[in-house]
């Protein structure tokens, strides 16, 4: 088996000057094209740079496209946009390898993942097998055609949009693949200012073709290195696994988060971090990501599907019932909650 | 049966029950069932106002009609209509029956026969209780309430009794009131319906509650509080508890003769007098129309306990009987006079009672010998018990005059030598100095001593007074000026040797009741103790100091007047004690204010005169305990607080500062090489600032990041502040401390925190204000949360050691037989 590298190693961290520098400049050129949006363009570009992959889930028409391709347009590297259809094959995600008379060899043509960027738009119209196909380049960042490994380069992100309400003919993605999405995020609609400011924006044309890029790959992967250089203290560690630890004990859900997602929880915050101009990590970072990176990969139990609690809404309130981490060993000197919980009286059997 | 219907059943059982007490008030039992009949009746008319429907001021009347219907019936006497529907007539009878009742009290001593007036009486007091129980239990559903009239019937033995009571009748009483809040508990708990463990099965009436522990808990810190709080009240000590463990011969008295004549005359003096009913012990026949006490004991000895009798010598009993009193007969008047004594069983003492001075006995066998220098009748072996004789006596009568002329004893004269001596208490030294300045003479001196006990300088008669002849308790006396006989005689004799004049104290009878043919009943009641003060060429001449109102015959002498009387009976004036004068023969039932009668000794308040007695140290001791346990808590704050700004200022001041130079969040800060000072200061500031929070009712959510926190902090309490970036800086300072490689620098955070909390004070309002000073709600909660944590764990601990005692006991479960 041999193993195609490319894409370029992640050195020269920035200082957290030029990083927010960069970072806002990349913000700046996205919310030309969607007003009104910073948290949640920030959250995208957090993605990015956490080296994780996006899920845009919301009804049509709030730019759900437009997001994916405005990120895409900012930073100069590769973008492929797959249209996920029904009759879609995994071999056009991954690629093929086609016989080549003159070289009287197979020769392999990259299929739509090879880029920096995956724009996959209404993932979940395409069958299972395609959308496995796309399982082992999102985590593994390497795509295995005809027993050879092609690498993918740095940065690598697939973007996927998929579409909620209208579920006729679809393929709601399976556990297993939700999993693999650092975050799912919804647009949600513009407010009436900003929805208004659109209307002038697109009055003559799409300003998303007026779109450059701001910076290049080499840049992405310095912004990846100053991310991952990024501090995280033992007790926002701790914090971390705590709260993914509750997902799994909470009551409500039947399914709590993977040992991945805490792995990937605490990337998107190093990230988040980065964004916000801090060298650390602060557990506010991992409670603003509890619902956006975990929510979509816990499943609640039928009783609070029944009484329409959302997996957002338990998730949140999980947060907001976890002590949060200080570094001093044992219980927060004002924790005012008993250090056992009192007995239930009908716990005293007699 | 329905609850309410049950309830008054059990509040008129549980009346009957808790009047229980009243048994130890009379001698027979006819008031329980008249009483008995008349809460039946109250009870039925309850029950039956309630089946009717009738609301609570209907069923109150109905009681009320019930219990006048009943009182009628018992106690109407044939006044009533049918035997049965008052008449005027019958509240007249009912009028004097009250009154008959009054002088019954007073006549009577417990336990009373059944008489009319008392009968009714406690017919009448248990026919309210229980009405008043009802209303209280079933009519407003308060059985906890119903306790106070209970407790009102306690009050009757406790207050007719002056020493210990059988507590069994008191144990009934208060089996009774529990028996109600039972009930009622029971009742309330089922209207919610079963009970059940959580097992799946119900809980039977007889098995504790899941709540039992705690209920376990609160009637433990109840017992020991009902037990902690007398202690700390001083009064207190001379009750019933101070009666623990002196043995001041309540148990003692009249057991007959012991040993050789020795006799503790103190003991016995204060258990006889305290000793309920009464007792003839000595009938006296007398051909002197004015004689003084009958004497019997002499104790001239003062040891470590105080004043105590020797062992009398002296010659068998005889015709002629040495006079060594040192009375020079020939100037002073005197009288020779002749006597009978007859001896009940109750007076058994190794000693017999004669008038002073005796010069012959008659009548008695050789057992009896006489001791010349205490001028008592003794005998090694003999019991004065059912003893008959007569005796010759001499009964001097001394004016102040010839008193006066008492020339001051030489200090080698034996009576001088042996009879002032005393131990030195300085307080009493200097009482005696202050009373005795200026007087010339022996008599004058004594006088002045003697004077002091009167009711002016607020000295009470109180049989209750500890017993207690030592220096000590003299003092105490002196202090508290509240004693009987043994208290005054000996302090007396104690101060009188203290201005250096021989001095003792006797032991006898009080003059008693006369009859017509001239027998004289001496009983319990006229037991006493006064003074006898040596005069030169006069011999030992009686001072009785004791309050002569409250002495049952008590006879003031022209040498010894009444310092309580209106005026002064002048020196000399009068020749001869008149008979009048000493018309203070009482017997059972008399006049005379029963010395017995705890009232009589604790009229009016006590009043501080040299010294502050102690309880008023214990009261300032209690405040000041008081007030230090008030102000522990914001003590323990502002200790609390004062740590915090050290632990800055050595951080600052220990920490080496490298400018590095990071910007955050617009507040330009320093970031320190020394961390872990750093650190610590930053979260002592932090610390303090949640405190600060605390203390003035802010929330604080642990789940709450310092970021979010000072955020919350500012938009809720510190609108428009200028506190808002100091606060910002505190939430940055322990976001640092906690989560980065590199904390802030602490120089600033001391200023931050001071400033933040008067930024908070001043938005809060007054109470809250005041409360955040005086009573820290953050350390208070933080001692809650300690006290909660590890009466959790001792309780888990108990749980689990009890586990093992249920598992034995279960077979034994009185629920396993309802099952």
């Amino acid at each position: 088996m041999t193993t195609q590298r490319s894409g370029g190693e992640l050195t020269d961290p920035m200082t957290v000057d030029e990083f927010r520098a960069t970072t806002n400049a990349i913000v700046a050129n996205i919310e030309q094209v969607i007003e009104g949006k910073t948290a949640t363009v920030r959250l995208a570009l957090a993605v990015l740079l956490a080296e994780g992959h996006l899920l845009i889930e919301d009804v049509p028409g709030v730019g759900k496209t437009k997001l994916a391709k405005a990120l895409a347009r900012s930073i100069d590297c590769s973008v492929r946009r797959i249209q996920f259809t029904p009759d879609l094959l995994p071999s056009d995600v991954t690629g093929v390898s086609v016989y080549n008379q003159e070289t009287r060899d197979f020769e392999f043509k990259p299929g739509a993942v090879f880029a920096n960027l995956v724009v996959g738009d209404e993932i979940n119209r395409a069958s299972p097998k395609t959308q496995s196909a796309l399982l082992e380049c999102m985590e593994e960042h390497q795509v295995t055609v005809d027993g050879v490994t092609y690498t993918m380069e740095i940065p690598f992100m697939v973007v996927a949009t998929q579409n909620p309400i209208e579920m006729e003919g679809t393929y709601p993605l399976p556990e297993a693949q939700r999993d693999r999405f650092t975050a799912r995020i919804a647009m949600g609609y513009p407010d009436a200012a900003a929805e208004y400011a659109m209307l002038d924006g697109y009055h003559s044309h799409d300003p998303l073709e007026d779109l450059t890029s701001v910076v290049d790959g080499g840049t992405v992967r310095r912004l990846i290195a100053t991310v991952r250089s990024v501090h995280v203290a033992e007790a926002v560690k701790r914090y971390a696994v705590e709260l993914v630890t509750a997902t799994r004990e909470a009551p409500e859900l039947r399914l709590g988060a993977s040992p991945r997602s805490t792995l990937q929880l605490l990337r998107t915050a190093k990230a988040v971090a980065a964004l916000d101009g801090r060298d650390y990590v602060v557990p506010d970072d991992l409670q603003t990501l509890a619902v956006p990176v975990l929510a979509h990969r816990v499943i609640p139990t039928a009783d609070a599907q029944l009484a329409r609690r959302t997996t957002d809404a338990i998730l949140s309130e999980l947060v907001h019932r976890l002590p949060v981490p200080h570094d001093r060993g044992g219980r927060s000197p004002y924790d005012t909650r008993p250090a056992t919980p009192p007995n239930s009286f009908y716990d005293r059997r007699g | 049966m329905n609850s309410r219907r049950h309830l008054g059943l059990v509040a008129g059982a549980a009346t009957v029950l808790a009047s229980a007490p009243i048994s130890d008030i009379f001698a027979g039992w006819t008031w329980l069932f008249e009483g008995g009949l008349i809460v039946a009746m109250v009870t039925g008319a309850a029950l039956g106002a309630r089946s009717l429907r009738g609301r609570l001021w209907a069923q109150l009347l109905a009681m009320l009609g019930a219990l006048l219907i009943g009182l009628t019936w018992l106690f109407g006497n044939g006044t009533a209509i049918l035997g049965l529907i008052p008449t005027p007539d019958t509240f007249a009878e009912f009028g004097r029956l009250f009154a008959l009742a009054g002088e019954e009290v007073q006549k009577s001593y417990v336990p009373v026969p059944d008489l009319d007036g008392l009968l009714f009486v406690s017919a009448l007091g248990m026919g309210s209780v229980a009405i008043l129980v009802d209303v209280c239990a079933v009519g407003l559903r308060r059985p906890a309430l119903a306790g106070l009239p209970m407790l009102a019937i306690y009050s009757v033995p406790v207050a007719v009794y002056v020493d210990s009571l059988s507590p069994i009748p008191f144990i009934v009483g208060a089996i009774g009131f529990l028996w109600l809040l039972v009930s009622d508990n029971v009742d309330r708990v089922r209207r919610f319906g079963r009970r059940f463990t959580g097992e799946g099965r119900g809980v039977d009436v007889w098995e504790p509650s899941p709540l039992a522990s705690a209920g376990r808990r609160l009637a433990v810190v109840g017992v020991l509080v009902a037990v902690a709080l007398p202690l700390a009240v001083p009064a207190m000590s001379a009750g019933f508890l101070g009666d623990f463990g002196s043995g001041d011969g309540l148990g003692q008295a009249g057991k007959g003769p012991r040993g050789n004549g020795r006799v503790d005359l103190f003991a016995e003096l204060s258990g006889r007098l305290k000793q309920a009913g009464v007792q003839d012990m000595v009938k006296v026949t007398t051909n002197d129309p004015d004689p003084f006490y009958m004497r019997f004991g002499v104790a001239d000895q003062i040891s470590g306990g105080g004043f105590a009798s020797r062992q009398p010598t002296g010659q068998p009993v005889s015709d002629n009987l040495p006079d060594p009193s040192g009375l020079d007969l020939g100037s002073v008047r005197s009288q020779a006079a002749t006597a009978r004594v007859e001896i009940t069983e109750n007076f058994a003492m190794p000693l017999l009672p004669v008038y002073a001075a005796p010069t012959a006995v008659r009548g008695l066998d050789a057992a009896w010998s006489y001791d010349p220098s205490l001028q008592i009748l003794y005998s090694q072996r003999a019991n004065s018990a059912e003893q008959s004789y007569e005796f010759d006596y001499v009964r001097a009568d001394f004016t102040p005059d010839q008193l006066r002329t008492a020339p001051i004893m030489a200090a080698s004269d034996s009576n001088q030598r042996e009879f002032s001596r005393v131990p030195e208490v300085s307080e009493v030294r200097t009482l005696v100095d202050k009373l005795v300045e200026g007087k010339t003479n022996n008599y004058d001196r004594v006088r002045a001593l003697y004077d002091y006990f009167s009711a002016k300088n607020d000295f009470r008669y109180d049989v209750a007074a500890p017993a207690g002849t030592s220096g000590a308790a003299i003092v105490d006396f002196l202090n508290n000026k509240r004693g009987f006989c043994e208290q005054y005689a000996a302090a007396l004799a104690w101060m009188v040797r203290t201005a250096g004049i021989p001095a003792r104290v006797a032991f006898g009878f009080t003059l008693g009741s006369s009859s017509d043919n001239g027998v004289r009943t001496l009983t319990n009641r006229n037991l006493h103790a006064w003074t006898e003060v040596y005069f030169s060429g006069f011999g030992w001449v009686p001072f009785d100091a004791t309050p002569s109102t409250y002495v049952v015959g008590s006879a003031p002498t022209a040498w010894a007047p009444d310092v309580d009387a209106p005026e002064e009976v002048p020196g000399g004036a009068r020749p001869s004690l008149s008979p009048g004068a000493t018309d203070g023969s009482a017997g059972p039932g008399g006049p005379t204010r029963d010395p017995i009668d705890p009232d009589g000794g604790v009229a009016g308040p006590i009043t501080l005169d040299n010294e502050l007695p102690t309880w008023v140290w214990v009261a300032t001791g209690g405040v000041v305990l008081l007030l230090a346990l008030l102000i522990t808590p914001a003590l323990r704050r502002s200790m609390l607080r004062r740590r915090r700004g050290m632990r800055a200022a050595v951080a600052a001041s220990g920490g080496d500062f490298a400018d590095v130079g990071v910007s955050v969040a617009d507040l330009t800060m320093t970031v320190v090489t020394d961390t872990d000072a750093a650190r610590r200061q930053a979260h002592a500031a932090w610390d303090e600032l949640i405190d600060t929070m605390i203390d003035h009712r802010l929330v604080v959510d642990p789940a709450e990041t310092p970021r979010a926190t000072v955020e919350r902090l500012i938009s809720t309490a510190l609108p428009a502040s200028a506190a808002v970036e100091q606060a910002r800086l505190l939430g940055m300072a322990e976001e640092r401390a906690r989560y980065a490689p590199v904390p802030l620098a602490a120089d600033r955070l001391t200023p931050a925190v001071r400033a933040v909390r008067r930024a908070i004070a001043g938005e809060a309002d007054r109470g809250v204000r005041l409360t955040a000073m005086l009573m820290p709600p953050s350390v208070l909660l933080r001692w809650r949360n300690a006290a909660f944590n590890g009466f959790t764990t001792l309780s888990d601990r108990l749980a689990r050691l009890s586990g093992v005692g249920k598992r034995l006991l279960r077979p034994l479960r009185p629920g396993r037989l309802l099952r």
